[in-house]
């Protein structure tokens, strides 16, 4: 490709860039300080949990570990992954739209970080204080994002409505936390993660038709991939079917079916990786993605048989395949695609994205069939831990030189 | 050959995308769980106990005998009607005449209720197979009729004509330009066909013989044994989706293929 060519490619990503002087090129882009940010953060929290619950480490953190490991796990990485994905996605979406850069995109990850810092010492800073900070980076976040809800087109809206969605779920935690609504805030965060799983797949049709198309164009391969809202929109109604039932009737035997149901529903969804013409299942990022789907359907199914079959026992371990697995493979997924891409590269496959992606995968299984080996139940959390951390050392040592330096094509941002 | 290959090779993506039909599958099995839960086990049994119902009954030898009774009087009586169906509505497809006749004749066997033909054949034949085959034939035989009948009617006169033209012999005229065409028409018909014929087996046994699924349909029902029924009712309906979307679904996305 040509210099004028590879020029004309990025305005595929934005038309227009802010003409802030002497941007560091570590805020040249949304996602730059996110992902130096959030490897790290990754790696250091898992590790931190993994030490708390193999019986190792002894955090006197709060009265209620699991609850906040929870909350951290889905809402104090969520803004930073749902940040990264808007702030790069959205002028991409809507042409016109001025990227996110420079000083303000300093102070609100610095906005993020404080959240991160008030979470872990919520003990000595307060609920109130780590309310505030997080609540107000997912309330920044959908105030950055308005266009989609304003789009008259309504193209991508259902993005913003979950959001909001997803904001009103972190509200209702809050007040079951300081006593003001009656709710378990363990039941709030089993809907947190409903409504999480939804933003994935919704973002996940947007994020898969992109990188496989781009990726078919890149090996000429001549078809379109598209995946197709009936698919996604079953699979979200499932989701919700299986949260709303799941927080009304946890242990209702017609759960379990539904469980079942959703698992199957999230699975349909690959079936348009099956083009006309081509093959393309044998393409590294195709797998990649098709493994979010599979974890996922895993997580669901395996619920849902539990509940039928096992007495609901080992559900929190199931469950682990939507979180560890499902969720954790979507960050990794964002953050490597989006730093090939938007560093001014080709989506590449090697050793290293196998490794990431592998580990990953191999992480989960092992935290999610802990209920089948209860005797090593202490080393397999270990492992698990460290595996899953192993993907972003990886990603670390690999993207970390891109994310530092200008982008290789030699157009801003 | 190469058809029965191109059908293998995408056998694998068509099973795949089976998912969405599972997943709303499932989720009738959890509207039908709830209606356990509320209207009692006597009513309506869950779902698991069905399914662990239908488990013990597939172990028992007793079951299978049935299920070979049945399976063999409704592929007599559905091989019957395909050979008759078949063979009878091509020949009236190519002559005018015997198209016209054959209509309102077809309307009065469509129009008559399988049920009055089990009646009917209950007395010409008393209580056995033939009851039970000879109403299959007269359901599904109609069905078949009209398809084959529609596909030689809508023969396309300009390709016809083209194919005299070019002087292509006969065989490539039958294989390459008719047989596309009518097995487009007559394919559906076969397959919808099936369905009446295995519909129609069930009912014709619960009131005309002693052994089959329908009767042992019958016999759940007067012992109010509702697991049983609806583990029998399980067996019908899966051998049936089976059948249809397993094997002959494939077929026919092939042979319509040439019209999209």
């Amino acid at each position: 490709m040509s210099t004028q060519e590879e020029k004309l490619h990025a305005t595929n990503h934005y038309l227009y860039y802010p003409d802030e002087e002497n941007i560091p090129t570590y805020l040249a882009y949304g996602f730059r300080p996110i992902f130096l940010l959030l490897a790290p953060y990754f790696i250091i929290s898992i590790v931190l949990w993994g030490l708390v619950w193999s019986g190792y480490l002894n955090i006197p953190f709060m009265d209620n570990v699991l609850t906040w490991h929870i909350y951290e796990m889905l809402f104090g990485v969520l803004t930073a992954g749902v940040m990264a994905f808007l702030t790069t996605g959205l002028p991409e979406l809507f042409p016109g739209m001025i990227p996110f850069v420079g000083k303000r995109l300093k102070y609100i990850m610095l906005l993020w970080v404080s959240g991160r810092v008030s979470f872990w010492f919520i003990d000595t800073t307060g609920v109130y204080l780590t309310a505030l900070l997080n609540l107000a980076m997912l309330g920044w976040l959908i105030w950055f994002a308005k266009d989609i809800v304003l789009d008259k087109l309504q193209r991508h809206a259902s993005l913003g409505y979950i959001l909001i969605a997803i904001f009103g779920i972190e509200v209702w935690f809050f007040a079951s936390i300081l006593g003001w609504s009656g709710s378990d805030s363990m039941s709030i965060l089993r809907v947190a993660l409903g409504a999480i799983v939804i933003l994935v797949l919704l973002v996940m049709r947007r994020v898969n038709m992109e990188a496989v198309n781009e990726l078919m164009e890149d090996k000429g391969i001549d078809d379109i991939y598209i995946s197709r809202p009936p698919l996604t929109n079953l699979a979200v109604f499932s989701v919700i079917l299986f949260t709303a039932v799941e927080y009304l009737y946890p242990t209702n035997s017609a759960l379990g079916w539904i469980g079942l149901a959703t698992g199957a529903s999230i699975l349909a969804i690959t079936s348009d990786y099956s083009l006309e013409d081509k093959f393309i299942l044998n393409q590294p990022y195709v797998i990649y993605m098709f493994f979010i789907f599979v974890m996922l359907s895993l997580g669901y199914g395996l619920m849902g048989w539990s509940i039928l079959f096992n007495e609901g026992n080992g559900i929190s371990s199931f469950r682990h395949f939507i979180t560890a697995g499902g969720l954790g493979l979507s960050y990794l997924m964002v953050m490597i695609t989006i730093g090939w891409i938007h560093t001014g590269r080709h989506l590449t496959s090697n050793i290293y994205t196998h490794l990431m992606v592998s580990f990953m995968i191999l992480a989960t299984f092992i935290r999610g069939l802990i209920p089948f080996f209860q005797e090593y139940q202490m080393q397999l959390y270990l492992w698990s831990a460290i595996a899953w951390s192993i993907p972003f050392i990886i990603f670390i040592k690999v993207f970390f030189n891109f994310l530092l330096a200008p982008r290789a094509d030699g157009i801003k941002g | 050959m190469k058809f029965i290959l191109k059908i293998l090779k995408n056998l694998p993506a068509y099973l795949w995308s089976g998912w969405g039909a599972i997943a709303s599958i499932l989720l009738f099995i959890a509207f039908w769980d709830i209606g356990n839960q509320i209207y009692g086990n006597l009513v309506l049994p869950s779902p698991l106990e069905t399914f662990k119902t239908l488990y013990a009954m597939l172990h028992s030898q007793d079951v299978w005998e049935q299920i070979d009774i049945t399976l063999y009087r409704a592929s007599v009586g559905f091989g019957l009607s395909l050979l008759f169906g078949s063979v009878l509505g091509l020949i009236a497809g190519f002559f005018a005449t015997a198209s016209m006749m054959s209509r309102p004749v077809v309307t009065i066997l469509v129009g008559m209720p399988p049920i009055a033909w089990i009646v009917l054949a209950m007395i010409w034949f008393g209580m056995g197979d033939e009851t039970v085959i000879f109403t299959i034939l007269v359901a599904s035989f109609p069905i078949i009729f009209v398809g084959a009948l529609q596909g030689t009617r809508t023969l396309d006169g300009d390709l016809k004509e083209m194919a005299d033209s070019f002087h292509l012999p006969w065989h490539m005229k039958f294989i390459d330009v008719y047989f596309p065409h009518i097995f487009s028409y007559i394919f559906p018909a076969w397959v919808s066909g099936l369905g009446m014929a295995w519909k129609i087996v069930i009912m014709a046994e619960l009131l005309a013989t002693s052994d089959g699924l329908g009767a042992s349909l019958a016999v759940a029902r007067s012992q109010l044994d509702t697991p049983t029924a609806l583990a029998l009712v399980v067996i019908m309906i899966g051998s049936l989706m089976f059948i249809e979307y397993i094997i002959l679904e494939p077929i026919k996305r092939e042979v319509e293929l040439w019209r999209s």
